[in-house]
Formats: structure tokens, C-alpha cells, sequence
């Protein structure tokens, strides 16, 4: 066997890592407190967009990924301004309670699984919102909790400080991303992905394979639970408020849409490029003024996305495919044929 | 011991009557064939071994242990492996891939292995790797490995499905219909790759309702009609028996 440079893995490979520098090395280029926040705000919702493709991939169509986002917002933000917790450990609760949450919810409406799933999710989200509207000893009801950024932190040398600009906050929420794109790229990859892709694309065979579909299912759920509960918290703690209509049926759309955009082919790269771009367009509407128009144009968006690249193909399969086709017009599969 | 054996097993469907106190026994190594004319109970009875169904009355053993009202995965795990009359397949998966998806009895260790890519799994996933190449061989879908499964031919497409089964390695095999769809030639194909896996060792269970196929490969029949077992003994015996006879043709033939 002749030994050759994988120019086809490789290439993409080094865009990815000169792509996470440069992003990594924004605060350094530009200290533009708009294009931080800009970055921070779309990273937490790539995070939350991850945990919605997750859970498609193993077969289940979750409407409610921002009731998680809200739980684990809630949990920290309680913790915080309630119970005087400091930050991380509350940072950390949230995920925890949020995927408890998860877990619990999956264990009981997994069991049947599809259009009851999304339905219950659905569901999951005005109950969310209805508990932190009228508890309000808690929750403080519609006025919402004023949350606060981490206290600094002094290693000595340097004096991490949230308060001054975005910065520390931008490498927190990037950390994040990262996590949980090492983490569901590695589920990907495992055995896990593979179970999670049989007990999706056809749940009798599966069964009768001898996997266990709610075991798949609710691993599924609970994990994005977790990290959508992360997510939450840094959301809530960034906007420095969090009220009951902050994190509501239209996120959980929102999260759909961004999800189909970027595609589902991949976990972690359709996500991150789909809640960018859409979070991007979305803010650039906001600003337009104009009631409803952000509604109206993403649905637009969903509409364009389900013509023309139907399937759960996104944009970043779509890349994937004009790679493989296009720019290197190779004939698939030769080397394994040759060998035989 | 008992391999597999149904005691009295009885499944309705509201008042229909599909199986009617079905006793049956298969011995380890052997291919027992069932057949019966169409509505007879045939894949009724394997739905309801594989725990797809649960039977109504009547119990199911399995080496010993009761598998009637468990679900079918812990069945499958029991080694209780089948497959499906249609050609059911993972959607958009390549053939590999759907071997590999299926493989999924084959890993011992846990998850986490795989999660962080450890030289266990790594060893253990070469070892499953080969044994799927080995098997594709073993059925002759070797120039199909990397293509769509969806894409091949009829008769490919369940020779997939037997080659999915088996990868779980079964202690008993239950094929519903393999051959259908398939001209003389196919399906002599396919009865010679099912001996082939019967040499290895694996009881088999075949439904067939092509007679001809039958008297090829199995070493003992069923015969169901009407949900009732009629018949049960050597192939070439059992079909010359008039009610058997009887039943496929209809009283006035004879």
C-alpha cells in the first residue's frame, strides 16, 4: 500500500483549527464590546442548538430545548440573587438540575417517544414559563430576576475582571462551545452516535437488535439537558436579566430553525455555522424595528432551507458534499476496492 | 433441556384467532421449517417469539428461562435474533453501516471506551470490523459494502437483512420469508447461504411459504393452518400427508 497525505481530511481539518483561532483571537483584533457580545450570544446558542440536533439524532423532535435553557437560567439566577451562591457553583447546579429535569421528563414521555415527545416538550415550555410567571417569592414573577456577571477573579498576576468589558466572559462562553463540541463530537464518533443513529432510523429493527430504545433516547436527552442547562446559565448571567418571557415557545423554534440551517448531518459543526448565521440575521432584524418581521423572514428561512436542501441537509453538509464531489474528483471508495 | 419451546401459545387479534395453542419445540443445530398458506399464523408466530407481539396465552422458553412478555430487545439479547418478511433496513445507511449499526451486540465493553477511544475499544472494534467483512463475504455482498443499502437489489436487500441478523451472532435465527420476491435461481442462492450459517452452528427458524424452497433446507416442518399446527415431521413425509395437502389446495382439488 503506497502511503499518501489524506489531503481530503487533512485540508478541512486545518480551516477548522485556523477558524477556532481566529475566533479565538478576536478580543486581541477587536475590543468592540457589539461584536463580543454578538460572538458570546450566538455561541451560547450554538451550545443549545447542539443539544436539539443531539436528540434528532436519536430519533426524538424536541420543541422544548428552551424550557432547559430556562431551568438551568432559573436554577443559577436563584442560586445567585436568592441564596448569595457564588457564580461557578451555581453555574454548575444549573446544569445539573437541568439535566435531572431532562432526565426524569425523558424517563417518563420517552417510553412512546415521537409526536407525544415533541408535544410534551412543547408543553414542558409554557409549564416552565407559567411556574417562574407565578412564583413569585422566587422567581419574582414578570419584573425577573437581575442576575450578575461572575465576581473577579485574582490569580495573582492578572485579575480576571467580568465587570470591565466582555472579554473573560467571551473565553467563559467559548469554553463552553468547546466542551460541548469535544463532547458530542465524541459521541459522534463513538459506538453511542451509532446506537443513537439505529434507534433513530428505524426503531423495530433496533429493538429487535437488542437495544434498549428509551436507555438511547433518554441518554440522549439528558445529556443535551445538561449542556442546554449550561447554556442557560450563561445566557441568563450575560443579559444580566432573566424574566419569564425571555426563554419561550419561539426560542425553542428558533433553536428548530437554526438547527436545519446549519444541517444535521454533523453535531457539531451544523449547529455552531447555523445558530451564527441566524443569530446574526436575527439581531440585524431586531434592529429593523419592525414587529414580527424576524418571525416572518426565519420562517422564510425554514421555507427556502426545506425546498431546496430538503432531508436535514444544511449548510454545512452541503459543504461537506461540494468538498467531496467537487473540489476533489475522486472516485469513492477506490483504495478499499483496490485492496481486495 | 429445552432449546426454545412454546407452550400452548395462543395470540388474538381482537376475535380473530391467529395463533391457536401452538406447541412447539426446536432442538439445537437443526433448520425447522414452518409453513402454511397465507393467514395461517406464520409471521404471527415469529412476532410473537421475537417479543414483538406478546402472546396472548401460553408460554415461550428459552433455554430454560421465560422469555413470553419481555421485551424485544432483552429477547434479542438472549439470542433470539430475526428478520422482517419486508426488507427492512436503516434508512440512508450503507451497507457497512448498517452492519456496523447492527453489530451493536457484538461490543462487550461499556460506552465509555468508545467515548474516550481507548485501546480496548479500539481492539475490540477492529475485531467486530473483521467479523462484519467476514460475514459480508460470507453472503457475497462484498462489491456492495460501501453502497447505499437502499440501492440494492431485491434479493441483495435480503441477504442484508440475514447478514444483519447474523451479526448478532444468534444462537437461533428466525427468517420470515426469506425468499420472497425471488425467482427459483435467487432463492436456491439464498437457501444455500442459510445452510451455510446452519453450518456454523446456528439453529435456524425459517417461514417460508414457497414449498419447493422448504424441501430444500430444512430438516424438519411445521405445518400451521388457520393458526393450528396440522402436521410435523420430515419434510418430504409431512408434505404428502393429506391434510396437508388439503390445506394448501383446498378440499375440492383433492
Amino acid at each position: 500500500m503506497m502511503t499518501y497525505i489524506d489531503y481530503k481530511n487533512v485540508v478541512p481539518k486545518t480551516i477548522i483549527a485556523l477558524g477556532v483561532l481566529l475566533i479565538a483571537l478576536v478580543p486581541v483584533l477587536t475590543a468592540n464590546e457589539a461584536t463580543l457580545s454578538m460572538l458570546i450570544l450566538s455561541g451560547i446558542w450554538s451550545v443549545v442548538v447542539m443539544g436539539f440536533t443531539l436528540v434528532l439524532r436519536a430519533g426524538q423532535f424536541s420543541l422544548g430545548q428552551a424550557a432547559f435553557m430556562a431551568i438551568g437560567g432559573y436554577t443559577s439566577a436563584i442560586l445567585t440573587v436568592q441564596m448569595s451562591w457564588s457564580f461557578w457553583p451555581a453555574f454548575l447546579m444549573a446544569g445539573l438540575v437541568s439535566g435531572l429535569v431532562a432526565l426524569l421528563v425523558g424517563m417518563v414521555v420517552l417510553r412512546v417517544g415521537g409526536i407525544y415527545f415533541s408535544i410534551i416538550t412543547l408543553a414542558l415550555c409554557e409549564v416552565v414559563r407559567i411556574i417562574a410567571q407565578q412564583w413569585e417569592s422566587v422567581t419574582r414573577g414578570t419584573r425577573g430576576l437581575i442576575t450578575s456577571q461572575p465576581n473577579p477573579i485574582n490569580l495573582g498576576f492578572y485579575e480576571i475582571n467580568f465587570f470591565i468589558n466582555s472579554v473573560p466572559y467571551f473565553y467563559l462562553t467559548l469554553g463552553l462551545v468547546a466542551l460541548t463540541g469535544l463532547v458530542f463530537w465524541r459521541i459522534g464518533e463513538s459506538r453511542l452516535g451509532r446506537t443513537f443513529a439505529g434507534v433513530a432510523l428505524n426503531q423495530v429493527l433496533a429493538e429487535h437488535q437488542g437495544m434498549y430504545l428509551m436507555r438511547y433516547r433518554v441518554i440522549a436527552f439528558t445529556v443535551a439537558g445538561v449542556f442546554t442547562g449550561l447554556a442557560g446559565t450563561l445566557y441568563a448571567h450575560f443579559l444580566t436579566v432573566l424574566t419569564p418571557t425571555m426563554l419561550g415557545l419561539w426560542q425553542s423554534i428558533q433553536i428548530l430553525i437554526m438547527s436545519i440551517v446549519g444541517g444535521i448531518g454533523s453535531l457539531v459543526g451544523g449547529p455552531i455555522v447555523g445558530s451564527f448565521i441566524l443569530y446574526i440575521f436575527g439581531s440585524y432584524l431586531t434592529r429593523l424595528e419592525i414587529y414580527g418581521i424576524q418571525q416572518l423572514l426565519f420562517g422564510a428561512v425554514v421555507v427556502l432551507v426545506l425546498l431546496f436542501l430538503p432531508k436535514g441537509t444544511g449548510l454545512v453538509d452541503l459543504w461537506g458534499k461540494f468538498w467531496t464531489k467537487v473540489i476533489w474528483r475522486e472516485k469513492e471508495f477506490e483504495m478499499d476496492e483496490g485492496e481486495e | 433441556m429445552s432449546f426454545l419451546e412454546l407452550k400452548k401459545v395462543t395470540r388474538t387479534f381482537g376475535k380473530l384467532v391467529a395463533l391457536e395453542d401452538i406447541d412447539l419445540k426446536v432442538e439445537p443445530g437443526e433448520i425447522l421449517g414452518v409453513v402454511g398458506p397465507n393467514g395461517s399464523g406464520k409471521t404471527t408466530l415469529i412476532n410473537v417469539i421475537s417479543g414483538y407481539f406478546r402472546a396472548t396465552r401460553g408460554e415461550i422458553y428459552f433455554m430454560d428461562r421465560k422469555i413470553s412478555g419481555q421485551r424485544p430487545d432483552r429477547i434479542a439479547q438472549a439470542g433470539i435474533i430475526r428478520t422482517f418478511q419486508s426488507n427492512v433496513l436503516y434508512e440512508g445507511t450503507t451497507v457497512i453501516e448498517s452492519m456496523l449499526i447492527s453489530s451493536y451486540q457484538q461490543y462487550k465493553t461499556s460506552h465509555w471506551h468508545s467515548f474516550f477511544n481507548t485501546r480496548t475499544w479500539k481492539d475490540e472494534n477492529e475485531e467486530v470490523v473483521g467479523r462484519v467483512i467476514e460475514l459480508i463475504k460470507l453472503l457475497d455482498l462484498l462489491n456492495d459494502t460501501f453502497l447505499p443499502a437502499d440501492g440494492l437489489s431485491h434479493g441483495y436487500q435480503r441477504l442484508l437483512g440475514i447478514a444483519m441478523a447474523m451479526i448478532s451472532k444468534p444462537r437461533i435465527l428466525l427468517l420470515d420469508e426469506p425468499t420472497t420476491g425471488m425467482n427459483h435461481e435467487e432463492a436456491m442462492f439464498v437457501v444455500d447461504k442459510i445452510k451455510k450459517i446452519n453450518e456454523q452452528g446456528v439453529t435456524v427458524l425459517i417461514i417460508e411459504h414457497n414449498m419447493k424452497v422448504l424441501l430444500n433446507v430444512a430438516t424438519r416442518v411445521v405445518v400451521l393452518n388457520f393458526g393450528t399446527k396440522i402436521a410435523e415431521g420430515i419434510p418430504d413425509e409431512v408434505m404428502n400427508r393429506q391434510e396437508v395437502i388439503e390445506a394448501y389446495l383446498g378440499t375440492e382439488m383433492v
